[in-house]
């Protein structure tokens, strides 16, 4: 029955892709060229960096290793945050489950195609921005092709095992609180728990010991190079079994991917027992609907738009969506895990290992593309999707007096304000943890702004580009083409503004440094203007685009 | 008022609208009929104006639907056959947007709801969320929504799908005061039987094309079926020649 359920995947798989015709299949030919070109120079990236790491004296290969390891847990990790979130929507409120509910089907044969799927959308993203990294180790450590294979018999069982995480949450989270108020509550505390401990996690301290001055001996640094990473997890067993393969020691490697077959095949052999029990008390349950007993009050923004008639509709779709976005404990989990991430962030700034003041406000010129990256990522989860997230209530917006574009301008309303809000917390945090010098801290905070408000723009542009009403959660159009394109336009954004600015930064800190006249006028005009016309470009382009996108759009 | 000159909508190589030409008056109540896959809920989304046409004009109480979207939209009213809406809206939040987004005045909006909720027995619910409720209690809610904002031209598409006799009882009553008070309606239905008893004037549509237009009375006559027919018979008579290639002159 299992099988029959995953061929219907395939069959729809298959007819999705066979059915590509003219612009279509066009716009897919160049996104997939697109995804391609920034996987090789990510590629090109790593090939660079594990090639400096291998080539240092004596213990090279351990610190290529040792980032190796990091690299694997930090995916394991993200797999698995991605599979809480997404596995609830998955396993009981995916839109064929009432149909398949009622068909005479094994009730653990469909918690299993349900689960299956969560893996899959929880973890294809990730294994593909990790593969450029693996490419690079097989060729700088000289592995030979059969690498790659032996690597694809890691990961299967590696993101099974992550994703079982959020599989098991959510079955048990389902089964003892099938009330949804107190699913609701539990889920919060679950989000709260995770933002939690990797908070304390983090202000542990780990990377005390990744600087060798904080050791009074280079033996201690070359032992905790030597010492697992996470040596429980099965990040580490891939990493030992990578080891194994490298030294060509067969037997050690069959060891490792044996109890990563083994543990994965223990793990869902213990979901698939456990569902038969579990699954269709959760899924009655997902049925219900809280109680909940909404007032008539008039909002803040029907007593504005009664002010200002000609804002009326902004403001009337306004809070229509600040209703929903408070009402649904999805995105209160995923606030608390963004408040988490931020509070890390800052920590981490605060203990970067940096002596002078001229290095720390380099760093802080520097942070303005890791701030960027970070309001970036937040805009894919939440910028990016706002269109698609009108759902099949999308028909109610489309029939109404609205244009495409105050649609799209009221979903940038919801979206750039708290970007920038965030944008700026990091900046002039980072920037005051930093002691950034003025110069650096006026030109990194008004490239936030810029560059929050921008992101913005092309995530409510490229959204509309790109839009799915169907989706049945947000990690869908995570990892579509669309969100791929974003991101890839976002960080590109990023590194170009940073590179422009990098040349009037140039300039201060040649005059900090004492030469004489080091300021080209000429230069910073043209920064300047190449920064104005860049920022136009990524703005307009996609808005405009998805303007004419979503007025061509068709329910 | 409704009109539509050439209408014709292609997906791909398939031909779902063909040519269609259509007309229905203000106080016009007429009913869209035809088999599954006719071309009856493109029309209507095409009406509505959430989807395009690949040729023809359409104009909604005397506004184009290409030129003045807006114009045409503010004056028009659409319930689909699936009531998709907001689920974590309640009932009052919901006409209180759609009053808001079609400009009805606050004032009168705050005096029509509660009746409106009266009327279609939501009242008890209407501080729930509408994830809560039936299908059947969403579709009364849409067309709530309806009567809120006075439309001039009102496009049902299976309306009754989900509502109780009462509702069903109520609807029909609505439909003819909708229609009374100068509104064009535009309603496809698969029940004849009310479409028989309500409509002013129906059309049959088949494999995109129109094969039958005027009252109930020349509809049955166009179909050759004999005086104490049904409209039912009628329809599957025309259907049936239509089928066979025999298409009888509109």
């Amino acid at each position: 029955m299992l099988l029959l359920l995953l061929k219907r995947k395939a069959l729809t798989a298959r007819n999705t892709l066979s059915s590509l015709r003219g612009w279509q299949l066009k716009k897919n030919i160049v996104f997939l060229c697109t995804g391609l070109a920034m996987l090789a120079a990510l590629y090109g990236g790593f090939w660079r960096l594990l090639s400096y790491l291998e080539g240092v004296q004596l213990i090279g290969p351990m610190l290529s290793w040792k980032l190796t390891s990091m690299v694997l847990l930090m995916t394991f990790s993200m797999v698995i945050v991605s599979s809480i979130i997404i596995s609830m929507t998955t396993l009981y409120y995916s839109a064929d489950l009432k149909f398949l509910f009622s068909c005479p089907l094994d009730l653990r044969s469909l918690f299993m195609d349900k689960a299956l799927e969560t893996v899959f959308y929880s973890s294809w993203t990730l294994g593909l921005a990790i593969l450029p990294f693996i490419i690079a180790l097989g060729r700088v450590k000289a592995l030979g092709f059969g690498f790659y294979p032996a690597y694809a018999l890691l990961v299967v069982p590696f993101v099974l095992l992550a994703g079982a995480a959020g599989i098991i949450f959510s079955m048990l989270v389902m089964y003892f609180f099938p009330s949804s108020k107190t699913r609701d509550v539990t889920w919060l505390l679950g989000s709260l728990s995770v933002g939690f401990v990797y908070v304390a996690f983090r202000f542990s301290r780990p990377e005390q010991l990744l600087r060798p001055d904080s050791l009074q001996v280079v033996a201690q640094y070359v032992q905790y190079l030597q010492t697992p990473t996470a040596p429980y997890l099965p990040s580490w067993w891939v990493t030992k079994a990578m080891i194994a393969y490298s030294a060509a020691n067969w037997g050690a490697f069959a060891l490792y991917a044996a109890v990563l077959l083994l543990a994965a095949a223990a793990v869902y052999y213990a979901i698939y027992l456990m569902s038969g029990k579990f699954y269709m008390r959760g899924f009655s349950g997902a049925q219900s609907s809280p109680r909940f007993y909404g007032t008539r009050k008039e909002r803040p923004e029907q007593r504005l738009a009664a002010a200002h008639p000609r804002y009326a509709a902004l403001l009337t779709m306004y809070w229509k969506d600040r209703l929903m976005l408070l009402r649904d404990a999805r995105y209160w989990s995923q606030i608390i895990l963004i408040f988490a991430l931020i509070l890390v962030y800052l920590f981490s700034v605060r203990q970067l290992p940096l002596d002078t003041p001229d290095l720390k406000s380099f760093i802080s010129f520097l942070n303005v593309g890791v701030a960027g990256f970070v309001v970036s990522a937040i805009g894919l989860r939440f910028t990016f999707p706002a269109i698609s997230l009108e759902g099949d209530s999308y028909w109610l917006l489309k029939a109404a007096p609205l244009t495409a574009a105050s649609v799209m301008r009221e979903k940038l309303l919801v979206s750039a304000v708290p970007s920038l809000i965030i944008g700026l917390v990091l900046i002039t945090v980072s920037n005051h943890l930093l002691h950034a010098d003025l110069f650096i801290s006026v030109l990194s905070t008004f490239t936030i702004v810029v560059a929050s408000v921008a992101i913005s723009v092309m995530g409510i542009g490229l959204g509309a580009s790109f839009p799915d009403f169907k989706v049945e959660n947000i990690h869908q159009l995570e990892s579509s083409y669309g969100g791929f394109i974003y991101m890839a336009c976002a960080m590109g954004y990023l590194s170009l503004i940073v590179a422009l600015e990098a040349w009037p930064v140039q300039m201060h800190f040649a005059e900090r440094f004492g030469r004489h006249n080091p300021w080209d006028l000429r230069a910073v005009v043209f920064c300047a203007v190449s920064f104005a016309l860049l920022t136009l470009a990524v703005t307009v382009i996609p808005w405009k685009l998805g303007r004419r996108n979503l007025e061509r759009h068709e329910i | 008022m409704i009109e539509i000159h050439g209408l014709t909508k292609v997906f791909g190589s398939f031909k779902a609208i063909d040519r269609l030409d259509l007309r229905v008056e203000p106080g016009e109540i007429f009913g869209f009929l035809g088999p599954n896959g006719a071309g009856k809920t493109t029309t209507v989304k095409i009406l509505s104006g959430i989807m395009r046409p690949t040729s023809g004009r359409v104009s909604v109480a005397g506004f184009d639907l290409d030129s003045a979207p807006l114009e045409a939209k503010r004056r028009l009213a659409y319930i689909p056959d699936e009531p998709f809406v907001y689920p974590k809206l309640t009932g009052w939040e919901f006409l209180r947007f759609m009053g808001d987004l079609y400009g009805v005045d606050p004032d009168a909006q705050r005096r029509e709801i509660p009746k409106l909720l009266e009327q279609f027995d939501l009242a008890a619910q209407s501080g729930e969320l509408l994830e809560s409720y039936s299908h059947g209690m969403k579709q009364k809610l849409l067309i709530a929504s309806v009567l809120l904002r006075k439309p001039k031209v009102v496009l049902f598409d299976e309306p009754t799908v989900g509502l109780d006799p009462r509702s069903i009882r109520r609807f029909k009553t609505l439909l003819a005061e909708i229609a009374a008070a100068g509104a064009a309606v535009f309603m496809c239905t698969h029940i004849l039987d009310m479409a028989e008893k309500l409509c002013t004037s129906i059309g049959v549509l088949n494999a995109g094309q129109l094969i039958a237009r005027g009252t109930v009375h020349e509809v049955k006559l166009l179909s050759k079926a004999p005086s104490s027919a049904t409209l039912e018979e009628a329809f599957l008579a025309l259907t049936e020649d239509a089928a066979g290639g025999l298409r009888p002159a509109v």
